[in-house]
């Protein structure tokens, strides 16, 4: 059941956006649990995203400045997917990270890839092997406050094919910090719109290996982490 | 860069007390020979300047927050919709915070001559200064320079090297340190 308050947030957005639907996520519906996720809408591009309430989120998903010791060049992204973490590589072995969602187990994968792709409000359009396994799942979402890939999408590429991977946000903030997608890597709207400033076409991305994941590049050398100590 | 060494050990020691309470020693992994690594405790994912607690108007606030890089397509000096984006963000906290002023370091890495690359580097850094400068940013705060095909961030062919270097910098800078470096 949709609560007044989420009638009365989808009905703005659909305003603002000219979108017909007020439903949440493609009609998904919203408990008052996951409501308090959300901290009102913000707006970007013409479109309304509900802005995430940073109270109920575990600080160590938060965006932040800190050591990471890496071989990678500045403006790398590397994604630990084990421990939930994205980091931009900063100067003097420090990056910025954030906390991210992942690919549930039999998805995870790691190597090498290049962001080729950006995009702001993407349209999404569920791969047919997902559509198999939900087949409740419209053909598309259009771009809005209800489409899951949130205000941005970053695609991995390699050698010029497309892997299918995307790094999108997410109107699931409370599956930050765990493993839900089906491999792609979700991000608060906020910070997916932040990182998207910080990437420019052609950037680095590094997915660190874990056990288990199916190997997509081998040639890859993948684990830029330094042992401690 | 303003990280302090000292802090930075206190930090750390803090940062495997938080580890070890947050339980983030889950699962370890293997590096390419098949050897066990541990995973990531002391040193790294240690908190710098504040981590999450960073100080509103200081310069990792601009760096975490707002973000210090402008990026440029090849041989190019126009900013684009992303560009511009960033350069709003800059121009806002710039306002909110009056005593800061910045050094603008413009850097290429395109076709060109030596002269050429250092001239378009020139031209990045002035773009974001006047841009800068049309949102209210005073021209006395800004100084704006360019290296030219100096400090890459990385040296390859490849374009995962060159959208990286070719860019301005954007340095929050103390009044005095910048009054030294108008020399």
């Amino acid at each position: 059941m949709a609560t007044r308050r989420e009638f009365m947030m989808g009905a703005a957005a659909a305003a603002l956006a000219g979108s017909s639907s007020a439903a949440f996520g493609y009609g998904k519906p919203i408990s008052k649990a996951m409501l308090a996720y959300f901290a009102g809408q913000s707006q970007d591009g013409g479109y309304l995203f509900r802005a995430t309430n940073w109270s109920k989120i575990d600080p160590k998903w938060k965006r932040q400045l800190v050591q990471y010791y890496s071989p990678e060049p500045q403006g790398t992204v590397v994604i630990d997917t084990s421990n939930h973490f994205l980091y931009v590589i900063f100067e003097n072995q420090t990056a910025l990270r954030y906390g991210v969602g992942v690919g549930r187990d039999g998805f995870r994968w790691f190597g090498r890839a290049r962001i080729d792709r950006k995009s702001l409000w993407p349209r999404w359009v569920p791969p047919p092997e997902m559509r198999k396994r939900q087949p409740d799942l419209p053909d598309y979402v259009d771009p809005g406050p209800e489409n899951p890939l949130g205000p941005r999408a970053m695609y991995l590429y390699r050698d010029g094919r497309d892997l299918g991977y995307r790094l999108h946000g997410t109107l699931e903030p409370w599956s930050i910090g765990k493993n839900v997608s089906s491999g792609c890597v979700r991000m608060f709207s906020e910070d997916v719109i932040d990182l998207y400033q910080r990437c420019p076409k052609g950037t680095k991305v590094l997915v660190l290996k874990h056990l288990g994941a199916p190997i997509i590049d081998e040639a890859a050398p993948v684990d830029s982490q330094q042992p401690p100590g | 860069m303003n990280l302090k060494g000292q802090r930075g050990v206190l930090c750390l020691a803090l940062a495997c007390i938080m580890s070890l309470l947050a339980g983030c020693a889950s699962t370890g992994g293997y590096n390419a020979q098949g050897v066990a690594y541990s995973p990531p405790t002391s040193g790294t994912n240690a908190p710098v300047q504040g981590g999450v607690n960073v100080a509103p108007g200081s310069e990792e606030d601009f760096m975490v927050n707002v973000g210090r890089r402008t990026f440029f397509a090849q041989g190019s000096a126009e900013l684009d919709d992303t560009a511009r984006t960033t350069l709003d963000k800059q121009a806002q906290w710039l306002a909110q915070y009056p005593s800061w002023k910045i050094k603008l370091q413009g850097f290429a890495d395109d076709p060109g001559t030596p002269a050429a690359q250092k001239s378009l580097s020139g031209r990045r850094a002035e773009a974001v200064r006047d841009y800068l400068a049309s949102r209210g940013v005073a021209p006395d705060r800004m100084l704006a320079k360019g290296y030219g095909r100096d400090r890459l961030v990385a040296d390859c062919t490849d374009i995962s090297c060159k959208a990286q270097n070719r860019r301005v910098i954007t340095n929050p800078q103390e009044a005095a340190d910048t009054a030294a470096s108008v020399q």
